[in-house]
This record gives C-alpha cells, sequence and structure tokens, in this order.
C-alpha cells in the first residue's frame, strides 16, 4: 500500500525552528487530521510536502521515492492563503488549471463540470472569481484541488468559511476522495470535524508532533475519567490507590484513575457509600486533549 | 505547458476591452490621418499651372517648360483664348499675356517662383530671338550652354551629420524602449498580480518557477510584438502612401528586419530579468520601487544610442559596448542606420546576446523563485538569491 511519507523535517527560518524535526505517515485512503495552535508549523510542513517550500532538511516521500515535478503535480492542494486569477472566469480557470496539471482539453472540461456541480458552483461558471462570495470562492478552490484527479490531497484549513452545508458537501467529497484511495491530508482547528471525519489525526507543537494515531487510540491514552452520579456524602473519597475524585456539583463526581482497570473497586466504594445512579467513562474529546497536549509546558510556544 | 501559460497571458492582455479598443483606435487613427493628410502634403507636388494668351504669347510656351524642366518643378502650360486677368481663374498661378519680349504676368504674389521661371523663359526665348538674328543656331548655342558646368569639389567633412539616418535608427530605438519599457510593466504587474492573489502557490506546485516566468514573457511577448506590429504596419502603410520614406532614403525592409531581430533579442534580455525583479515586492503599489531604477536603467543604453552614436559611429568606445548584451539592442539598430557597423560585429553581437539571454534568464529565475513567495514587504536581490 503506498503511502506519504513525511520524514524528519527540519525548517527553520532565522532563528524560529518551524519544523523541528517532524515525521508521519499518511497511508493512501486514509483521512488525516492534521492539527496544532498557530504557528506550530502545519502550513510549513504542507508547503514542504508540496514541494513549494524547501526543507533544510528531511525528506517526503510517496510509495517510496521523492516528490519530483511529475509526481507533484499529481497532487491536490488548496493553500492556506487561498489563491485564483480574481478577474479570470470560474470555468476557464479550472480547465486552465487542470490543463496545467497535464490534463486533455476534453478531460479538463469534463473534469470542471463534474466537480463545480459537486460542490455546488455550476451556474457561476461564468463569473469572474472577484463576483463570488467568500464561500463560494472557497468552493472553487477546492474545485481547482480536485479538478485534475489527484493521487494525493493536501489541505490547509479546507473548512475556514464554509457554511454548514458546505462543510457537510466538503466532508462528503474528502470521505469520497479517501475510498478511492487518494491519502488525504488536512488541516484544520474545527475539532469537531476531524474527530467526526479523519482517520487519523496529528497534533503538533513547536514544530514537533506532540501526539499521533486513530481518534480511539489518541483518547484512550489519556488518564481514564468517569463521571460518576449519586448522593454521596461531600467528604466521600473512593479510597481506591491512585485514583482522586473530584465534587463537580451537588450530586455530580469526576472521577480519574491511572488506569482503567481501577473502575470496579471505585463504583463499589461509590454504592458502599450512597446511592448511584450513573457512572460513565468520560473520554476526553479531541478538544481536551488538543488543550492537554498544547499546554503542557515544554519549551517556549512558537 | 508554457504554452498553456503563455497562451493565457496572451488571451487575457490581447483580449481585454481596453487593449482592443486601444489598438483598433490606434489603427484607425493613422490610416485615416494618412488619407486625411495625403491631398494636403500633395498639393505642393501639383503642377502649377500658367495660362498663356493665345496668340504670339504662344511661343513662350515650349521655353516656359524647358525651364521648368531645368529648374525641376512641374509646370503646365495652357493655351487660353482671352484668359481673365482681373482675378486668376482657380488653380491657376499665373497667366502670361502680350508679347513675346515684353509680355505682362499676372500673379498673386510677385514673390512666387512662376515669376523667376518666366523671367528666365522670356530671356532664353529674347537670347534665341538674337541668335536667329546674328544668323546663329539657337540649338548649338543652349548646348554649349548646357556643357559648360562646373565641376564641384566639396572640401567640408564627407561623413556630415545625416539627419535621415539619424532619424530612422532614432524610430526604430525609441519604439523599441517603448515597447520595451510597456511590456515589462505588464510581465511585472503580472507578476505581482499572481504574487498578491496568491495564484503562484498553486501554480508553483505544478510548475517550476522558471517555466512560469518564461510562460509569461512570451506570452506578453507575442502580445506586444502583435501590438507593435499592428502600429508598424499602419505606419508602414501610411508612409509608403504619403511616399515619406523616398525622402529617408532607408528601406522599409531594412527597417523592419532590424526593428523585429533586436526586439526579440532585447525584449528576451530585459523583460525576462524585469519579471524576475517584480517577484521581489508583494504589492502593486510596491512596484514603482522596482520600475522606477528600470525605466532609469533601460535609458543609460538608450540615451548613449541617442548621444553616443551619431558623434562616433564606430568608435572604440561605440564598437565596445556594442558588444555588451545590456547595450547592444539599442546601439547596433542605431549604428546599422548609420551603416557604420561591419556584419562581423552584428553577428557577434547578435551572438552574444543569445549565449546572455540563458543567463539572464537563470539569474531571473532564481531571483523569482527565491522572492515569489515571500509575502510581506520588498526582499533584497541577495536575499532572493539566497533564499528556497
Ligand atoms: N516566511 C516566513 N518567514 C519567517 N517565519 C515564518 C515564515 N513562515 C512561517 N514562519 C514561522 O514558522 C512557524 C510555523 O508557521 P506555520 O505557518 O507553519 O504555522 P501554522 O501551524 O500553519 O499556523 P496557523 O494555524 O496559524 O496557520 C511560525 O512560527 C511562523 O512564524
Ligand atoms: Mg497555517
Amino acid at each position: 500500500m503506498p503511502a506519504l511519507v513525511i520524514d524528519h523535517l527540519v525548517k527553520t527560518y532565522g532563528d524560529v525552528r518551524a519544523l523541528d524535526d517532524i515525521s508521519f505517515t499518511v497511508e493512501a485512503g486514509e483521512l488525516f487530521g492534521f492539527v496544532g495552535a498557530n504557528g506550530a508549523g502545519k502550513t510549513t510542513a504542507m508547503r514542504i510536502a508540496l514541494g513549494v517550500l524547501r526543507a533544510d532538511s528531511g525528506t517526503v516521500t510517496w510509495d517510496g521515492s521523492p516528490i519530483d515535478l511529475a509526481r507533484r503535480s499529481r497532487i491536490g492542494y488548496m493553500p492556506e492563503e487561498r489563491g485564483l486569477y480574481p478577474r479570470m472566469k470560474v470555468g476557464e480557470q479550472l480547465v486552465y488549471l487542470a490543463r496545467l496539471h497535464g490534463m486533455g482539453r476534453a478531460d479538463a472540461e469534463r473534469a470542471m463540470a463534474h466537480w463545480t456541480e459537486v460542490l455546488g458552483v455550476a451556474d457561476r461558471r461564468d463569473d469572474a472569481v472577484e463576483k463570488l462570495s467568500l464561500g463560494n470562492q472557497q468552493r472553487v478552490q477546492l474545485a481547482s484541488a480536485l479538478v485534475h484527479g489527484p493521487e494525493i490531497l493536501v489541505l490547509d484549513e479546507p473548512f475556514s468559511g464554509l457554511d454548514p452545508v458546505a462543510v457537510g458537501v466538503m466532508s462528503e467529497v474528502l470521505r469520497g476522495e479517501a475510498a478511492r484511495g487518494v491519502p488525504v491530508i488536512f488541516s484544520s482547528h474545527q475539532l469537531e470535524l476531524v474527530e467526526q471525519l479523519c482517520d487519523r489525526v496529528g497534533i503538533v507543537r513547536s514544530g514537533r508532533l506532540v501526539a499521533s494515531g486513530g481518534i480511539d487510540e489518541l483518547t484512550a491514552l489519556e488518564r481514564p475519567r468517569w463521571t460518576l452520579e449519586a448522593d454521596l456524602p461531600a467528604a466521600w473519597t473512593p479510597g481506591v490507590p491512585g485514583v482522586t475524585a473530584a465534587r463537580v456539583s451537588e450530586r455530580m463526581w469526576s472521577v480519574e484513575a491511572a488506569d482503567a482497570a481501577a473502575a470496579p473497586a471505585v463504583l463499589a466504594s461509590a454504592v458502599q457509600s450512597g446511592r448511584v445512579t450513573s457512572f460513565v467513562p468520560n473520554r476526553p474529546t479531541l478538544t481536551e486533549l488538543f488543550r492537554d497536549v498544547v499546554a503542557e509546558p515544554e519549551g517556549e510556544a512558537a | 505547458m508554457i504554452w498553456l501559460i503563455a497562451r493565457r497571458e496572451f488571451r487575457t492582455r490581447a483580449l481585454s476591452k481596453a487593449s482592443l479598443v486601444t489598438s483598433s483606435v490606434m489603427i484607425v487613427l493613422i490610416v485615416v490621418g494618412a488619407l486625411i493628410a495625403k491631398p494636403f502634403l500633395e498639393s505642393d507636388g501639383d503642377a502649377e499651372t500658367i495660362q498663356v494668351a493665345s496668340g504670339p504669347t504662344a511661343a513662350l510656351a515650349p521655353y516656359l517648360q524647358a525651364v521648368a524642366a531645368a529648374q525641376g518643378t512641374d509646370v503646365e502650360v495652357i493655351e487660353v483664348v482671352d484668359p481673365a486677368t482681373d482675378a486668376l481663374d482657380e488653380g491657376v498661378a499665373a497667366v502670361l499675356t502680350g508679347a513675346v519680349t515684353q509680355p505682362e504676368l499676372f500673379v498673386d504674389s510677385a514673390d512666387d517662383a512662376v515669376v523667376g521661371l518666366v523671367q528666365a523663359a522670356v530671356q532664353a526665348a529674347a537670347l534665341d530671338a538674337q541668335v536667329e538674328a546674328l544668323g546663329g543656331d539657337p540649338a548649338q548655342v543652349s548646348q554649349a550652354l548646357a556643357g559648360s558646368t562646373a565641376a564641384v569639389i566639396v572640401l567640408g567633412d564627407a561623413d556630415g551629420f545625416d539627419s535621415g539616418e539619424f532619424f530612422a535608427g532614432f524610430v526604430v530605438i525609441l519604439v523599441l524602449f517603448f515597447v520595451l519599457v510597456q511590456s515589462a510593466s505588464v510581465i511585472m504587474m503580472g507578476v505581482v498580480e499572481e504574487k498578491s492573489s496568491r495564484v503562484v502557490e498553486i501554480l508553483l506546485a505544478t510548475v517550476r518557477p522558471s517555466t512560469l516566468l518564461g510562460g509569461k514573457v512570451l506570452g506578453v511577448g507575442l502580445y506586444a510584438l502583435m501590438q507593435a506590429a499592428s502600429l508598424m504596419l499602419p505606419l508602414v502603410f501610411a508612409a509608403v502612401y504619403l511616399d515619406l520614406l523616398g525622402s529617408i532614403g532607408i528601406s522599409v525592409g531594412a527597417l523592419l528586419l532590424n526593428f523585429s531581430v533586436w526586439f526579440v533579442l532585447g525584449f528576451a534580455l530585459f523583460t525576462v530579468l524585469f519579471g524576475g525583479l517584480a517577484a521581489l515586492v508583494s504589492r502593486q503599489e510596491d512596484l514603482g520601487s522596482v520600475t522606477t531604477p528600470m525605466m532609469l536603467l533601460m535609458m543609460v543604453p538608450l540615451y548613449l544610442a541617442i548621444y553616443l552614436v551619431p558623434n562616433s559611429p564606430d568608435g572604440p568606445v561605440t564598437a565596445g559596448l556594442t558588444q555588451v548584451p545590456f547595450f547592444a539592442p539599442f546601439l547596433v539598430p542605431m549604428r546599422l542606420a548609420f551603416d557604420a557597423i561591419s556584419p562581423l560585429e552584428v553577428a557577434s553581437a547578435i551572438v552574444l546576446c543569445l549565449i546572455a539571454i540563458p543567463l539572464f534568464v537563470w539569474l531571473a529565475g532564481r531571483i523569482y523563485a527565491g522572492a515569489v513567495l515571500n509575502t510581506g514587504g520588498r526582499m533584497r536581490i541577495a536575499d532572493a538569491l539566497r533564499r528556497r
């Protein structure tokens, strides 16, 4: 199975270490969410993967070989700072971009018709891009990344500025592309969306990948937590080693343990002390995970 | 790939309303101007009509014609019975009546050229009459007169300043200069437009920077060539139609060939370089910081061609600078117009330019590649070269 391998990338801007030895792999057919605080290095990493920026060291390979110009033209790219010719017509522009990626005229026309249809901008084909609303320009931008039938998709914040309907359409499109066997890597600050959409997530901080893996895997790695709903004395403690409990409200307790195996003992202790109405494991959301990982003290934030 | 880019550049420029309107207005202006100017310019060269009264005066007609031919003026002599003498008829320059030796001449003003012509004709007629009265042969006399001319030997500088040659060379390099400046600005604006609208980033994801720059230069170049042609052709038409070139003595073909060769070479040299430099800035407003030095830089060879060449068409400094690619596109056409350059010099100047072009392209490509993804303020050339 071919994979996009980002291997030990380093990039510095003067004193700023934008990428500090970052490595990760995106398999074919996988949706990879790339998250991190502002200035963490997401855009830098994606630009290097695309070859529009050169790394100080490290390599990017696809299917074992470095990404050269021929291969690069098989990538669909949506840059962070959106860009199209403002005065060129939507249809003309998409056909032009498809042909720059090596498509024949007829194929390019067909692909343009298809993607403007799918992304809901078919009736704007003959309008200059600058006449479209921001969200619609965004749709055209995505169409420009897809129009040449790319083998790899690299999208820098594709969801910013989209209305909920467009987010739905775009998500469907990305799922469809992944199902076609395309590795899709995209960055986003909309973590709920990333959580729903992605197979795997990578969290960057200060140019380093601090966590990566499947959502389940990542959230399970954290200290297990439960929410306990019970009538208990205010001074109640679980009395199990390594387990802490904090009273959140009158009947709500938040329990945290070093190990998930502590659950039965905690529940037993609670049942002994009062009436328990519910005891549920509390998976952290990606947002919480992100906060934890990013807030961890280590070096200075970029 | 490079053609796709060139085609887009060409089409967006050529099909823009402003461009179409300007071009057609210019063409119409030139052609209509020529059509309107023609009668006025020609009235000068028109034959002057002299009316000669029938009767004794008519004997002067052959003399008038002979004198006019000798002076190289066109005169039409018409014999009229009882011509109007109180006011000249429409299109008539003079009316002649009375005896052959003492005719009366009616003209609008006394300093008309026609007065001298009639005077000479009357004297010639009188001379013939006297010669005949003395028993001589008037034909022999006039032959002797025609045969006795002084040989003229000019002692001054034979290579005097030739305004016709200067004018022809001047027009070529001036048009070249304006076309280059205009195209360079178009290319620079295009580069900055791509940069400020940030399309470059998706373009560069699939196209090499040098290909992108090259396609731009090619497309705009073809457009500029077409535009220049759309101005040159009506101009040449006007010049031929109005018979202006005859007086300059330079053939249109040579002028155009001269122009096109150096247009292509100069275009490649200058616009590629300026396209690369344009990538240093990020916004149209900052373009001035690159275009102003560019204009000044291009004026150097222009002024050298205008001031140096006429003074020293084949001096060592001129000859040396001719071989420097940066100056050649302006110096060579000028020296060619002065006919002060050997074919060998032209050939070597062309070869040197052809060698310099890839170097310029490489340099410009480096600057462009290094600077084109940089956003923010103006970048320094050295930084751009180091970048990436
Ligand atoms: N052209 C540049 N010159 C200097 N420093 C740069 C440049 N581009 C990026 N950086 C620095 O590199 C670091 C990483 O930037 P990058 O744009 O990759 O962050 P990001 O993760 O995409 O952030 P965001 O979420 O805000 O888009 C930042 O510290 C930034 O200041
Ligand atoms: Mg970014």
